[in-house]
Formats: C-alpha cells, sequence, structure tokens
C-alpha cells in the first residue's frame, strides 16, 4: 500500500513538471557521454596497447646514401659492419634481451611502406634508395630497450635505433589528452547536473508542499515524504545515464565498429560489446549523483 | 493528555517571550478552548504540543511523553496521535473528499481495505454522507471544514488540535461544526480548540484557558470567553489596560452567558 502510494507520488511529481525532468535527462545524458567517452578512450589504449606493444619493436636503421648522421660519415653501410651488427645481436650479451631479429633490406622497407600508405600519393615519390635498410629487433622486454640503444647508436654504419614504441606513446599521449578532456568537459556538465537536479527538486517539493505539509501533520514517516522527490531525480538520471550508455554503445558499434574499422583494418577498435561494461557503472554514478543532491536539497527545503 | 510545566518560548531574544512560564494540564478527554487575542501565545501553545517548535524552557508532556525527549524519527509516531483542523481547511483541491480523508490514511501506511472501510464511517460522525465524490470547491466552507475534521480524526488521534476552526465561517455554520468536534469529543478524543469566536465559547460552556501576553491569566471550567467574575483580582486590571475594545467584548460576552 504505501509502496503504491509512493509510486502514484512519483507519478504525478514527474508529471506535474515534465520540461525539469526532461532538462534533468538531457544535462546527465550529455554529461555522462562525456564521462563514458573518457572511459572509452582509456579502453582504446588500452585495446591497442595489448595489440601494438606485441608487434612494435626497436628499429635499427643503417646508414644509406643520404644519411647525414654522424654515424654515417663514411657513407652508407657496409657489407662488413652490417655483418658486424648481426653477429654482435647474436652475442649472448645482447641476445639475452631480445627474442628474435630479422633484417629488412631497402626493397622489403619500400615494400611495407607501400603497404602502409597505399592510399596516399606519397608513395608515388617514394624509391627504394631512400629508404633505409634496418634491423627489426622483438624484445623481450620492450623497457629494456636503453640497453640497445646504448650499445648499437654508436656502432660504425648505424644511423640511429628508434623505439617504436615512443611513436605509440606520443598517439597514446594525444588520446589520454583527448580522455582528459572529455572528462573535464564531464565534470563542468555533472555539477551541471548536480544543480539542476536540486533546483527540480525544490521546485517539485514547492509545488507539492501542501500535500507534504499535510503528511507531516498526520504523521507519515520522513521516508514516506523524502522518497517520492529522491525517487524522482533518480528516475530522470537514471534515464538519463541510460541513453549516454545506449550512445557510446551506438559510437562503438556504427561508428568505429563499421566505418574506422573499414577505413584503419589494421588498428585493433573496442568492441560494441565492451562499452556495455560502462553502462552500469553510468548509471549508478547518475542514479548516486541525484539520490545525494536531491536528498541535500530536501534537507534545506522540506521539513519533516 | 497534554502538561505544561513552566513552559517558556521565546522566538525573538530581545522580545517578550510567546509564552511565559505557563503551567497548564489538560486531561483525558476534556474539551478546551484556548482563547486571547492575536499574539497571545495560543498558536504558540499548539506548536510545541506538536513538537513543530521546541520550548526554551520547561518541559511539555503529551500523552505522557516529554516530547523534547521524542528522537526526530519517533516524531511522526507523536503526530499519528493528534489530529489538527486549521481555520483555513487544507484540503488537496485536486483530490475529491474520500480521497481527501483516505491521504491521512495512505501516507502511514494503511491497507486500502481499512481505508474502505473506516473513511465512510468517519465522514458519517462528520456529517458528509453522500458527498464522498464531490471535490472541494463544491463545497461550502462548512463542509470543506468538516472534511477537513474528517481528516484530521480518521487515525483516531487520543488528541484533536483545531486552530479556529470556525474563524471563516458564519454563526450557523460555526455551530454545525462546533456540533461535530463535540461529538469526536463524545467518543474520547481530548479537544483543544484556539479561538476568538466569543458566541461559540459561550454556548458551548466548556473550560476555557485565557492567555495574555504568553501569560494564562484565566482557567475556569464552563466558563464564558470573558470571565463571569468581572471584578476580582488580575483579569479586571487586564481588562483594563488591554485597550478600549476589550470591555465591548466583555459586554456583549456577559450579555450572551445571561440569555
Amino acid at each position: 500500500m504505501r509502496l503504491a502510494f509512493i509510486l502514484s507520488e512519483i507519478g504525478s511529481g514527474l508529471r506535474r513538471n515534465v520540461s525539469m525532468v526532461v532538462s534533468v535527462i538531457l544535462v546527465t545524458f550529455v554529461s555522462l557521454t562525456f564521462v563514458g567517452a573518457a572511459g572509452m578512450l582509456q579502453m582504446q589504449i588500452n585495446q591497442m596497447k595489448g595489440y601494438w606493444y606485441d608487434k612494435v619493436q626497436v628499429a635499427i636503421f643503417l646508414c644509406s646514401e643520404g644519411s647525414t648522421a654522424a654515424g654515417c660519415a663514411s657513407g652508407p653501410v657496409t657489407a662488413e659492419q652490417q655483418e658486424s651488427l648481426n653477429s654482435l645481436l647474436e652475442s649472448p650479451a645482447v641476445a639475452q634481451y631480445i627474442n628474435n631479429f630479422q633484417y629488412e633490406s631497402k626493397d622489403e622497407a619500400y615494400k611495407h611502406f607501400k603497404e602502409q600508405f597505399s592510399n596516399s600519393p606519397i608513395v608515388d615519390s617514394v624509391t627504394p634508395d631512400q629508404l633505409p635498410a634496418s634491423f627489426r629487433i622483438n624484445m623481450k622486454d620492450p623497457e629494456k630497450y636503453q640497453i640497445i640503444s646504448e650499445t648499437f647508436a654508436s656502432q660504425p654504419g648505424v644511423e640511429t635505433v628508434i623505439d617504436q614504441r615512443q611513436l605509440l606513446e606520443r598517439l597514446f599521449s594525444v588520446m589520454n589528452g583527448a580522455s582528459l578532456v572529455a572528462v573535464s568537459i564531464a565534470g563542468v556538465m555533472i555539477v551541471c547536473a548536480i544543480l539542476l537536479i536540486a533546483t527540480t527538486i525544490r521546485l517539485s517539493a514547492f509545488s507539492r508542499r501542501r500535500e507534504t505539509g499535510i503528511m507531516r501533520l498526520v504523521g507519515a514517516s520522513k521516508t514516506v515524504i523524502q522518497l517520492p522527490f529522491i525517487l524522482e531525480g533518480v528516475i530522470a538520471a537514471v534515464v538519463g545515464a541510460a541513453l549516454a550508455s545506449a550512445t557510446l554503445w551506438a559510437v562503438a558499434h556504427f561508428f568505429l565498429g563499421q566505418y574506422m574499422s573499414q577505413q584503419y583494418p589494421d588498428t585493433a577498435f573496442i568492441s560494441a560489446g565492451q562499452t556495455l561494461i560502462l553502462a552500469p557503472v553510468l548509471i549508478i554514478l547518475g542514479g548516486s549523483l541525484a539520490g545525494i543532491s536531491s536528498l541535500l536539497t530536501l534537507r534545506r527545503y522540506l521539513r519533516v | 493528555m497534554i502538561r505544561f510545566e513552566n513552559v517558556t518560548k521565546v522566538y525573538d531574544q530581545k522580545a517578550r517571550p510567546a509564552l511565559d512560564s505557563v503551567n497548564l494540564e489538560i486531561d483525558r478527554g476534556e474539551f478546551a478552548f484556548l482563547v486571547g487575542a492575536s499574539g497571545s501565545g495560543k498558536s504558540t501553545f499548539l506548536r510545541l504540543v506538536l513538537k513543530e517548535d521546541r520550548a526554551t524552557s520547561g518541559a511539555v508532556y503529551v500523552a505522557g511523553q516529554n516530547v523534547a525527549k521524542i528522537s526526530s524519527w519517533r516524531v511522526p509516531r507523536l503526530r499519528r496521535g493528534i489530529g489538527v483542523v486549521f481555520q483555513d481547511f487544507r484540503l488537496l483541491p485536486q483530490k475529491n473528499v474520500f480521497a481527501n480523508v483516505a491521504f491521512a490514511m495512505q501516507v502511514i501506511g494503511k491497507s486500502r481495505s481499512v481505508i474502505r472501510d473506516t473513511v465512510p464511517e468517519v465522514l458519517k460522525t462528520v456529517g458528509l454522507e453522500g458527498k464522498e465524490h464531490r471535490m472541494p470547491h463544491e463545497l461550502s466552507g462548512g463542509e470543506q471544514q468538516r472534511v477537513a475534521i474528517a481528516r484530521a480524526v480518521v487515525n483516531r488521534p487520543g488528541i484533536l488540535l483545531a486552530d479556529e476552526p470556525t474563524g471563516n465561517l458564519d454563526p450557523t455554520t460555526s455551530m454545525g461544526i462546533m456540533g461535530v468536534l463535540d461529538k469526536i469529543n463524545q467518543n474520547g478524543t481530548t479537544v483543544v480548540m484556539a479561538t476568538h469566536d466569543d458566541d461559540i465559547v459561550n454556548e458551548m460552556r466548556k473550560r476555557v484557558v485565557e492567555l495574555k501576553n504568553g501569560v494564562v491569566i484565566r482557567d475556569e471550567a464552563k466558563a464564558l470567553y470573558t470571565s463571569m467574575i468581572p471584578v476580582v483580582g488580575q483579569s479586571r486590571r487586564l481588562k483594563d489596560a488591554s485597550g478600549r475594545d476589550t470591555p465591548d467584548a466583555g459586554q456583549s460576552g456577559e450579555g450572551e452567558g445571561q440569555r
């Protein structure tokens, strides 16, 4: 009976200020979408780390004709220099750090380059001569890059040693920056949502002050008086959170899953299913924010 | 049922207290009028009984409990034992008569079947049978006040507080309302009624507690609106002090009483 009563009170409360409820839904929707977007970016970063860190290697680029580095003063790498580098890689001092390595000739480099930039006109202006030959090293522990770099950078015939992971780190830092921006926008929007919920509850409490006054007089408990208001805010926020979750799912499914993965087939994107992990987080976040802010508002504006 | 021990209530430190060392006891089943000019402390008295306010000093006992010692989450239980009626009825305009009365039972969790049985019974007590489905704006003032009374007593409180319940009604209608309150009192409910209405007080001949500037200046059984012993002691002096209109009110009050 009391439950039915509370439910009917919630219903009448939601009907009475539809416009405010809709605005609460929209604001929580937008703010939680930004929270979720930040979460998705982090998931994407993890996904790419897992995918790329297995593949990226340390590359020792060898001197070619056009090299200007100090180590290449004596011209392009010679066969002996290349041989000695090869044996150095096989020596136990170095071999303990690496899984395997392979030599990539200028022609192979050109082939990879063509594959990688197949859509770009730059391919036409590049010849195999312009691309350096290299040793591609797969590290046992990518963190030990420094050892390889120190050992090989000063060897004759070596132009430069590059940790390809650093290239990815740059990409990840851009993505981290983006998720930071998303979190800051979300922060502002959440403040907005909290204030809006507080205002809505205040209005709602004001428009029903007759009822609540009578409820107090006849001895209704605090729960019966306050719960409808609190649940009103919580329901609106949870609807907003559900919309946000649906939006994130749609982005993952249609934008990442269908469009982006066609454009960049060799990049691992997060799947739509993975974004569903975010849904309960967003719903709990939205619901609890609304609950707490309505509770605090009621303590000030609804005497019991 | 209601006992005030040396109760003082100060709203504003600079002004005089709203109630000043009031000692008063109202027994179970009693019918008491609380009379006095505006600002004499009648409403403060009722608010203290309801624990809407805390007494600045002294103790208020309701049904044997010191209300100051009731924790905030048990205040609803105290209020379930007290019905309240106001001058302005305070009905819910979008609910019909039945729903207005049922509301008081719904919010404390009474079951639908109990409500269906009890509400018509109470409406019959206040003389509104057959008007269950009227909306408040379709009723006269007297009928609206009867609905308010029905709502106040539907949970069978031990005490009924009425704050000028006839203030908005004409004399004939007021008498009808007094009949309802009397009937409720006959059923064992303690009734405390704050009022300005001298005709009613004189007609009813119940206990009268007169307040003036927060002090009880008269407490008489079966009394009139103004004292029947005009010359003796305090009340005479206070009548003089209270200014022009009081002697007139006194005269008409006495006339009424002698009739």
